[in-house]
């Protein structure tokens, strides 16, 4: 397993150099620089021309990687030129939310969605099932950002219940537990708006599975051996039918942590989904390199996740 | 190759097939969302147009609560940004309009302005103007404390030049009049010198500054408008200043309020300065947080905030009935113009090279014909419900003191058509578009930007227009530019830009040259003309100290806009600020009000 995982890592290695040559080489074709948007009569075009000589935004795109790739290897990953600070404590003040709200959405996600998977595959063709069946079909048509608006609608503002915008009430003083309740209560409605349509594949992979599952000649023969009917569907039927699900929890973590932009846009929550756009829309390559480089590490950190996971949950795997 | 092997690809590629079909479908619904939007708000315009169209004259631009406030409560106020703010929170380094929103409620100027933008004798620091020997002498006029409770002094005001001007200064300022104009500035920027030499520091409370010369946009906004708390950056270098703790979790100002917490990004809590210089505030606090534009309304509503700054302008009609709370508005610094490409920028000699023989636009009478078949005023009223009107001079009445209502161009179709006529553009091969007087096909090209859901039917409003007098206009690239790639088009003068729409916005000194000037790398038009360069150049001399003397220069320029047409004024625009009616003493007002300071700014409970 070790040897696997160390081959594995070993493997994206050379990836990721592609990956970063890319994004450089993309990004060098993109019109415009950080420096482009100072659109201001106020600022001469002298003081506009020494911020890039400053910045080394004449230099050619390889020497720019160059010089990237050789700070980066020293710890150095640049300053934003917009925010005026190292990159990684941009990306690290929006990492602490987005982990946060993906870990809140996650554990949701699994918290609603396998009961509701587990409940429509055991009682198949019920009414309970269409009910189930009929939310997830409606969840697969709504698209994220309406869902968020409506729920922010709903819950934020004609209800009142929960906190509109941001990802802390900025009254209480971090550290205390009163920030911690203040995070999580921010959390609820973002969370809920991503969880509630994230759910529907994981209800419906369950779902066939476990359909699948109980005409196999095991779960039969445990029957005739006089298994409970409960311990049929947690301990034999609910494993194997996991398997889809198991597959897809590495990407679904690491999916995640990118961030949702529609959701962090509604509900002016500062996450790395916003970042992103942020950092593209104003040119800050510095971060959005980064970014991206980052998002090209937890892909394949997923897949290596999800193959562990799977290696777990299916002994089969391990012994190939 | 095994038939199972073949299903794997065959299923991967379907995956990913639809993937792509889910990723268009997104956008696709994204798309139908937004024009359902658009109708209802053009809907809705359309029942309230009958009832008459707003204008920014009809509104107070100081509410209605006044008198004196009980220096207790919190006021919330809203400042609308889809961005969070970067936190840079000094005025010497920030970079983003939130940043400066955020440190304007914790630091002041040091100087006060009047309603034309000219710095006053009000503010904590006075200043002396000696014209024979082009010097200025500041005083510190109070007594004032640092948040931190360190006197100011004079030597705080000066290591804003000292800081700005340093050669380590990574920061977009220090090269402008205010400061390339004083003796050995640019020695000190370069880091030949230890010392800007043209700064003497008298005493603790008075310092003289000698120029190269004295240009009249110094007392509009020339002079560096802040202090800089010397003593709290003390150790810092000055390239590690702008992201230190001291700029981004610990501010300090000399406003009547000091920070208190700061919430990266979303909000800053700010705690009454019982030592502010100018008496008590009138409240215990402000809570400034980052409200995105989809529910900035609903929060004015809810009453979350009490003060939603930066509102966008164009969810007015739909909220404007809103109770308990009370519209502001006044007059935006800024104009929209449709420019014309006469020329290129010579990079060499760092100036325009006006070429008007050679370029598609440069003949006037051609530029004539299309101002007058653009009408703007249906523009103001249909698209900005009134809130933008008809442009004419190239100074706004924001400068209200300098703005010329030069005559213009009116909207006559029929005029326009006779102007082509006259000047030779006739149709001659039928096909519905006029050719040049030579004879060729002629084909401008329009570039303008995306943003806003007004940007593309206004863009084809306007292609309309000149189709109706028989110009055939197409849009650069067949569609509407993203901001970056537009400027950087506009800049590099694309051979695919014959005309452009942008906007510019105007700062407080009145003075054109950095947008029309000959040496003027924003003068995207690359016009250039003697006349031009002299009325500029007389316009910020020492004699334009004489206001009567600068106005009248600046008539002239107004009126040679018009004549030259580089560009034409299309727009001006107003802003709208809802204010709920439990705040005292909130104004939009320009101008130096005492009553109306920030610390002024009361709430009832």
């Amino acid at each position: 397993m070790l040897k696997f995982t160390i081959r594995r890592l070993l493997v994206s290695f050379p990836q990721l150099v592609i990956l970063s040559l890319l994004i450089f080489f993309l990004a060098s074709l993109m019109p415009g620089d950080a420096l482009s948007g100072v659109i201001d009569p106020n600022i001469p075009a002298e003081a506009i021309e020494r911020q890039r000589e400053m910045l080394g935004l004449n230099n050619p795109w390889h020497i720019q990687y160059k010089d990237w790739v050789v700070n980066m290897l020293q710890g150095d990953f640049g300053n934003s030129y917009f925010k005026k600070q190292p990159v990684l404590d941009v990306i690290g003040d929006r990492l602490t939310n987005t982990i946060w709200l993906s870990l809140f959405s996650a554990v949701l996600i699994y918290l609603i969605g396998l009961p509701l998977g587990l409940i429509s595959g055991r009682y198949n063709d019920t009414f309970l099932d269409s009910v189930i069946t009929g939310y997830t079909y409606l969840g697969f048509a709504t698209p994220t950002f309406m869902f968020g608006l409506l729920m922010l609608l709903v819950f934020g503002y004609n209800l009142g219940w929960f906190p509109t915008s941001g990802s802390v009430d900025a009254n209480v003083t971090p550290g205390t537990f009163e920030y911690v309740i203040s995070k999580m209560y921010h959390l609820v409605l973002p969370s809920f708006s991503i969880a509630l349509i994230g759910l529907v594949g994981t209800v419906q992979y369950l779902r066939s599975g476990i359909i699948e599952t109980k005409q196999k000649d095991y779960v039969t023969l445990a029957r005739a051996k006089g298994v409970s009917e409960s311990k049929v569907y947690t301990k034999h039927i609910f494993r194997n039918s996991i398997i889809p699900i198991a597959a897809f929890f590495g990407y679904e973590i690491t999916g995640l942590l990118g961030g949702s932009i529609f959701i962090e846009q509604i509900y002016a929550y500062p996450g790395m989904g916003r970042l992103f756009l942020e950092s593209i829309s104003t040119r800050d390559f510095s971060v959005a390199n980064v970014l991206i480089l980052m998002y090209g590490f937890l892909a394949i950190v997923g897949a290596l996740l999800s193959d562990i996971i799977l290696s777990i949950v299916d002994p089969r795997i391990r012994i190939k | 190759m095994t038939k199972s092997a073949w299903s794997r690809i065959l299923f991967a590629a379907m995956l990913s097939l639809v993937l792509v079909l889910a990723a268009c479908g997104g956008g696709d619904k994204k798309d139908d969302g937004e024009k359902k939007d658009d109708k209802d708000t053009s809907d809705k315009t359309e029942e309230k147009s009958t009832e008459g169209e707003f204008s920014y004259e009809d509104f107070d631009q100081t509410v209605a609560n006044t008198g004196d406030p009980s220096g207790t409560g919190t006021l919330k106020v809203g400042y609308t940004s889809d961005t969070p703010f970067e936190g840079t929170l000094n005025w010497a380094f920030y970079q983003g309009s939130p940043d400066a929103t955020m440190i304007g409620y914790f630091d002041e100027a040091v100087f006060s302005m009047d309603a034309d933008f000219q710095y006053t004798q009000d503010g904590l620091i006075t200043y002396e103007v000696d014209e024979d020997a082009k010097t200025v002498t500041f005083t510190l006029a109070h007594d004032a404390k640092w948040h931190d409770g360190t006197p100011v002094t004079i030597e705080d005001y000066v290591a804003s030049y000292e800081v700005i001007g340093h050669p380590d200064y990574d920061g977009v300022r220090g090269s402008d009049e205010g400061f390339t104009l004083i003796e050995g500035y640019e020695d000190y920027q370069a880091g030949k010198a230890d010392k800007i030499s043209g700064i003497e520091v008298k005493d603790d409370k008075t310092a003289v500054f000698t120029y190269k010369e004295l240009a009249p946009s110094l007392t509009a906004g020339g002079f560096w408008a802040y202090a800089f708390p010397k003593h709290h950056y003390e150790g810092v270098e000055v390239k590690d200043m702008a992201a230190s703790d001291q700029t981004r979790k610990n501010p300090i100002g000399i406003g009547p309020y000091k920070v208190k917490s700061i919430t990266t990004g979303e909000a800053v809590i700010l705690e009454k300065n019982k030592d502010y210089w100018r008496g008590e505030p009138g409240m215990d606090g402000i809570e400034i947080k980052v409200i995105p534009s989809s529910s900035i309304a609903d929060a004015v509503e809810k009453g979350d905030v009490d003060v939603a700054l930066s509102f966008p302008t164009d969810q007015y009609p739909d909220v404007s009935e809103m109770e308990g709370v009370e519209w502001l508005a006044n007059i935006d610094g800024a104009y929209t113009y449709i420019g014309f490409k006469l020329g290129e920028w010579d990079a060499d000699k760092k100036e325009v090279n006006y070429k008007p023989e050679e370029m598609k636009m440069g003949d006037k009478e051609l530029r004539r014909a299309m101002w007058y078949a653009m009408d703007n005023d249906a523009v103001g009223n249909k698209f900005y419900h009134g809130l933008r009107w008809k442009a004419t001079s190239l100074i706004t009445p924001y400068h209200a003191n300098w703005h010329s209502d030069v005559e213009v161009p009116e909207y006559d179709p029929e005029k326009a058509k006779q102007i082509l006529a006259d000047a030779g553009y006739e149709d001659v091969d039928g096909d519905g578009f006029v050719e040049d007087p030579d004879g060729e096909k002629l084909e401008i090209k329009f570039a303008s930007m995306s943003g806003g859901d007004i940007a593309e039917p206004l863009t084809n409003y306007y292609i309309q227009s000149w189709k109706e007098i028989g110009l055939n206009v197409v849009k650069t690239n067949g569609r509407l530019i993203e901001f970056n790639s537009f400027y950087d088009m506009v800049g590099e003068d694309d051979p695919e830009i014959d005309i452009y729409q942008a906007a510019w916005g105007v700062g407080s000194d009145v003075d054109p040259s950095g947008l029309y000037g000959r040496k003027a790398s924003f003068n995207y038009p690359r016009y250039a003309s003697e006349e031009n360069d002299d009325l500029l150049k007389k316009g910020n001399s020492t004699e334009a100290f004489d206001v009567d003397y600068r106005k009248d220069i600046y008539n002239q320029w107004q009126e040679l806009m018009v004549e030259e047409m580089p560009v034409i004024p299309t727009l001006y625009r107003s802003y709208v600020i809802p204010v709920n009616e439990r705040v005292k003493n909130w104004s939009e007002e320009y101008g130096f009000n005492e009553d109306t300071l920030l610390y002024r700014v009361g709430v009832d409970e």
